[in-house]
């Protein structure tokens, strides 16, 4: 189909099949478009290259395509035409300028052994001076924005648990000071502050993790609401949120130790004093 | 003693719980104040960038200006602008990447702004940059450079330097151009990574060997009525491009370019009101179901329903207010980090702020943190308002 950029931004009208003289090049437009312009398989539109449709050309409507999702896009409705290279070419081609002497922009190059795109791309640049051949993972340049994007989330994540454990510890403080005549008392009847310690301690985890699990768990049924809002907002397949593997593990891995080492912070005061003093006799 | 003396003296009397509580209200407070400045920050300073450039219109072949392609006979097109009675300049702006060779390291590629002015009443044209040191650039030979570029390369003015420019496609083999740095300046619209030169558009061709044809990136358009009828002026002369005034283009920005920041931060200053309030109202409910006994003793005494239920409220209002206090400076040094994090996104203009500080944001912070403090004590507040004073002092004697 189209080597060179595919996005054309293009007055498009509906024209009459009726006054087809013969069947025109066939071309494919992108979903969000064919609803606007409520155009169908076989309606047969002109395109031109500005909105006064000077030098408009027929096309038929072979087929709607869903476009590829493209975060760099988001919020701008993908109006596209997806054409074969020669028709591109011939509704674009500047007056004067004779067919076959214009210029692409790229080549996409598909190699038998994808390991050797640096070889190839190496002997492109020695062979032929003026063009330059880059392995398409060198692209990766563009995701700029998203790893940006990602910084400034886990900023966000760190501040969210800050304040949470803050929050957390005041919580426990309470909690544990709401318990101070039952540790007594355990103290009293003889076991070892080390003993109540660790009893603590696995309650915290019991706690941290329960409530790790919920987190867990909400997370994963918020996930296909925000998805279904913002692809709703944007009209977009792409993906928002995504609850993997290392993302719930991680979210594991800070609360439960967080959890249970707050709860052993807050104990700690507690048990250093004695047990008649934490009966308060 | 009243009801606000008497809640910071239940405070003070549990000082390590009152200190968190008010130290997670101040995180919770800044997260919040800063998702409130995001919400409008870069609009408000996208708006502020572009009419501090002095220019009102800005003519394009594409909907939003630099996103599409270029303005084709743009000598004649510049005139023809120029030539409408409501337009007092235009300049042309041709933008191509140009590598800069160092004597020792790598090249640095930075992005030359060429420009050409056309004025029909003997205005002043003022380029897209503002020169620091040294002079503006004139005639093909000059260029002005930005100050990272000077340090990088070690460049003074009068220095020449020499670069390689890609001017129509991606990357070019032109051959190099030899040219004379004359000034230092900066360049508000360059990106935070982005390195930036100017000169005038013979520079430019210069530089291009040529090879830049007719035609333009941008025409920028100083208006000598209201924007809108010159940009209407512009639009019925030049039917074909684009003629935005800076209010379209950040109308536009708004609708696509800034969305998500717009949404972020709605998302995220709902769920941190949420966690506050669930928060506060679990420490508030805590605090209150420790003391039952004395709130009823307090009842016995004397104090009224109402007085009980101020008191709990002022106990929220003091943790919030103190909490909400501290967040603001809190708040304003996150803010400055979180924009550090954005600004790295490439093309973002050195200028432009994500985060920005408004009146209006942070009375919506105040409206907000006081509704939280409201909304957190109603529960602990209904609790100690239907205390049964009798059994509740019967079961902590026996207890």
């Amino acid at each position: 189909m189209i080597l060179r950029q595919l996005v054309l931004m293009l007055a498009v009208t509906v024209a009459s099949a009726a006054h087809a003289q013969e069947s025109p090049p066939d071309i494919l437009i992108s979903r969000q478009l064919a609803n606007e312009r409520g155009l169908s398989v076989g309606s047969i539109v002109q395109l031109a290259t500005d909105a006064a449709g000077t030098g408009a050309r027929r096309f038929r409507i072979a087929g709607i395509y869903e476009p590829t999702p493209d975060p760099a896009r988001l919020g701008a409705v993908p109006r596209e035409v997806r054409m074969h290279l020669p028709d591109l070419l011939d509704v674009t081609r500047t007056p004067g300028v004779p067919a076959g002497t214009e210029y692409i922009a790229n080549i996409n190059v598909a190699l038998a052994d994808p390991k050797d795109a640096a070889a190839f791309s190496r002997d492109v640049n020695a062979r032929m001076p003026g063009v330059i051949a880059r392995p398409s993972g060198e692209a990766a340049g563009s995701a700029g924005p998203f790893r940006v994007l990602e910084r400034f989330h886990l900023a966000i994540a760190i501040v969210t648990i800050v304040a949470s454990t803050v929050f957390l510890l005041a919580l426990t403080i309470m909690l544990v000071d709401e318990r101070r005549e039952t540790v007594g008392i355990l103290r009293l009847i003889g076991l070892p502050a080390r003993r109540v310690l660790m009893q603590v301690f696995i309650e915290g985890v019991i706690v941290a993790g329960a409530g790790a699990a919920f987190g867990l768990v909400l997370a994963l049924l918020s996930e296909g609401l925000i998805n279904a809002f913002f692809q709703w907002r944007y009209d977009t397949a792409l993906i928002f949120v995504r609850i993997t593997r290392d993302v719930a593990l991680t979210s594991a891995g800070i609360a439960i130790p967080l959890g249970a080492s707050a709860t052993v912070l807050a104990s700690w005061a507690l048990l250093r004093r004695s047990g008649l003093r934490l009966v308060r006799r | 003693m009243n009801a606000l003396r008497f809640a910071w003296r239940s405070l003070v009397r549990q000082p390590a719980r009152a200190t968190l509580g008010v130290l997670g209200v101040a995180a919770v407070g800044a997260l919040l104040l800063d998702m409130l400045l995001l919400s409008q920050g870069l609009v408000v300073s996208m708006r502020d960038l572009l009419e501090r450039s002095g220019w009102d219109i800005r003519v394009s072949a594409s909907e939003l200006p630099g996103r599409g392609g270029r303005v084709s006979s743009a000598t004649r097109t510049a005139e023809r602008i120029a030539a409408l009675p409501s337009v007092k300049a235009a300049l042309l702006v041709r933008i191509a990447n140009a590598d800069i060779e160092r004597s020792n390291g790598s090249p640095i590629t930075a992005v030359f702004q060429g420009v050409s002015g056309r004025s029909t009443r003997a205005e002043p044209i003022t380029p897209p940059w503002t020169v620091v040191r040294g002079r503006d650039a004139r005639g093909p030979g000059e260029v002005v450079i930005d100050t990272a570029i000077a340090s990088a390369a070690n460049l003074e003015i009068g220095s020449t330097i020499t670069l390689r420019a890609n001017c129509v496609g991606d990357r070019e083999a032109l051959p190099p151009a030899r040219l004379s740095v004359v000034g230092i300046a900066d360049f508000p619209f360059a990106g935070t990574n982005e390195d930036a030169m100017g000169g005038s558009l013979d520079a430019l061709k210069a530089a291009c060997g040529g090879n830049v044809g007719d035609e333009a990136d941008l025409l920028l358009v100083t208006s000598a009525t209201e924007p809108n009828q010159t940009a209407a002026a512009i639009r019925a002369a030049v039917p074909h491009l684009y003629a935005l005034t800076n209010a379209d283009v950040v109308g536009r920005l708004q609708q696509t370019g800034f969305t998500y920041f717009r949404q972020i931060s709605t998302v995220l200053t709902t769920v941190t009101v949420s966690f506050a309030v669930l928060l506060i109202t679990v420490l508030l409910t805590v605090s209150v179901n420790q003391r039952l006994g004395e709130i009823a003793a307090l009842r016995a005494l004397g104090f009224s329903r109402s007085r009980v239920v101020a008191d709990v409220l002022s106990e929220s209002s003091l943790i919030v207010g103190l909490g909400g206090l501290l967040s603001l400076p809190l708040g304003v040094l996150l803010a400055a980090g979180l924009d550090r994090i954005l600004k790295g996104m490439p093309g973002i203009p050195a200028e432009l702020h994500f985060f920005v500080f408004e009146r209006t944001a942070l009375a919506l912070h105040v409206g907000l943190l006081a509704a939280t403090a409201v909304i957190a004590a109603l529960y602990p507040m209904r609790i100690v308002s239907t205390l049964p004073i009798a059994a509740t002092l019967r079961d902590e004697v026996i207890g």
